[in-house]
């Protein structure tokens, strides 16, 4: 019952992604929801099923984009884990904490990405645009999304 | 504690491993094929100004066929709008046009394949003999090539040119003394010939005594006469004279469909007549 709605939360944040790049866009631009729930989940969930919604999420990602297959499923696995350390050492519930993690890992996981994807496929996939202004939308995501999954664990006990 | 970070390093182990072949080996051809196109049917946007080409590689030709199928209706549709846009910005203008052609009672949509051209100089010694109009050889204009003049709503035959240069050309007016037109009286259609005066009327000569002609009666350019095209107003009958007893014929004076006098405005009909007929300058019917 749990992987079943766990899929269905799955779907319905690639589906709410899709839906909004596809009509809420402002000047091409648009929060990344899957980051914002793969951070969110690596948040919350243990390390095993939050470095697996990371992969997953990724794959989610690779499968809409055109660049390298299996680029932003490795990068989300890796912030994952890195989010299950550092969650240790930091309180990731407060909203400063998701704040800063949200701006600062965006930079990090799209620079991570666009290595990859000039080392194994010479594509350059991030405009100067979408460097500059994503990360900020997804720190304004990051606290829905979190908010939701919170919320979501409480009563059903996914993630 | 140490079981749940060993499971967090198993599992990024297992899933950055699994990463990094997707990374590696290349997808298969149906598998690409299968990417490509959810990506395409669920994010188009990301594919327009893309390099194409790169990202449907190692993919079917049929799908790519569909690819760009869809690429090209999306561009037709586009290009659609645009037309629509500017048919209704045509229509406007064209509205436009006609409303200041009926003020200024210039430029008509006529039956004739030809261009309209401007009268730029009317010499005062020659006022119903020539004048000059602003189109040449350049835009196509050929000598005997056939000249109207609009009358209100109607086309009438003002003369023909005469003289072709580059960017201008001489008319010779059906007034001129020296030019002459095969007509034909309406209804009957018998064919006279009418002649210039060197004044505003015409004179038309060589009408059978017998004939039931009378005035106001319409003459058009006849469909036997070599320089014009037939059915073409030429003027009204408006007096008739009586025979000379030296001749056989009567003769009428001819108000012409057309007063050179007001004209802004003429059009050039294309005649496309055989070559040795237009080399002759002074070609008259």
């Amino acid at each position: 019952m749990s992987l079943l709605l766990e899929l269905l939360l799955y779907l319905a944040t690639g589906t709410l992604y899709w839906w909004w790049t596809q009509h809420l866009t402002f000047f091409g631009l648009a929060p990344n929801f899957i980051f914002a729930a793969a951070l969110a989940a690596a948040i919350l969930s243990g390390p095993v099923k939050g470095i697996a919604w990371g992969f997953f999420l990724g794959l989610y990602a690779d499968m809409l984009g055109v660049s390298v297959f299996g680029g932003w499923a490795l990068t989300y696995t890796l912030m994952a884990y890195a989010v299950n350390v550092v969650k240790k050492h930091f309180d990731m519930d407060s909203l400063f904490s998701q704040l800063v993690a949200a701006v600062s890992l965006s930079w990090l996981s799209m620079l991570f990405y666009q290595g990859l994807s000039l080392a194994f496929a010479r594509i350059n996939p991030t405009g100067l645009k979408l460097f500059l202004a994503e990360p900020f939308l997804n720190a304004l995501a990051v606290p829905v999304v979190f908010q939701v999954f919170y919320w979501l664990k409480r009563r059903t006990g996914v993630l | 504690m140490s079981r749940e970070k060993d499971a967090a390093n198993y599992a990024l182990v297992f899933f950055a491993v699994l990463s990094v072949l997707l990374l590696l080996f290349p997808a298969s051809k149906l598998a690409h094929t299968g990417r490509i196109a959810l990506s395409y049917s669920l994010y188009p946007s990301l594919h327009y100004g893309a390099k194409y080409e790169h990202f449907i590689r190692n993919v079917p030709a049929n799908f790519v066929a569909l690819l760009e199928t869809d690429q090209e209706n999306r561009a037709l549709k586009a290009r659609v709008k645009e037309l629509e846009i500017s048919l209704q910005n045509s229509s406007v203008m064209v509205a436009e046009n006609e409303r200041l052609s009926r003020e200024m009672r210039i430029a008509r949509t006529l039956p004739w394949a030809g261009s309209w051209a401007r009268v730029v100089n009317k010499t005062p010694s020659d006022w119903y003999g020539s004048f000059f109009i602003d189109r040449g050889s350049d835009d196509g204009i050929q000598v005997n090539d056939t000249v109207l003049g609009m009358q209100g709503e109607r086309a009438g035959l003002a003369g023909r040119v005469f003289e072709v240069y580059p960017k201008f050309s001489k008319v010779l007016l059906l007034t001129n003394a020296a030019a002459s037109a095969v007509c034909a009286i309406e209804p009957a259609g018998l064919e006279a010939l009418v002649e210039g005066k060197g004044t505003w009327l015409l004179k038309m000569n060589y009408v059978p005594e017998e004939a039931a002609l009378a005035e106001g009666a319409e003459l058009v350019t006849a469909p036997g006469g070599l320089l014009f095209p037939a059915g073409v107003p030429v003027g009204k009958v408006a007096k008739l004279y009586p025979r000379e007893s030296f001749m056989n014929f009567i003769t009428a004076d001819v108000t012409p469909a057309v007063n050179v006098n007001t004209l802004k405005e003429v059009f050039v009909v294309r005649r496309h007549l055989p070559r040795d007929l237009t080399t002759l300058k002074g070609a008259s019917e």
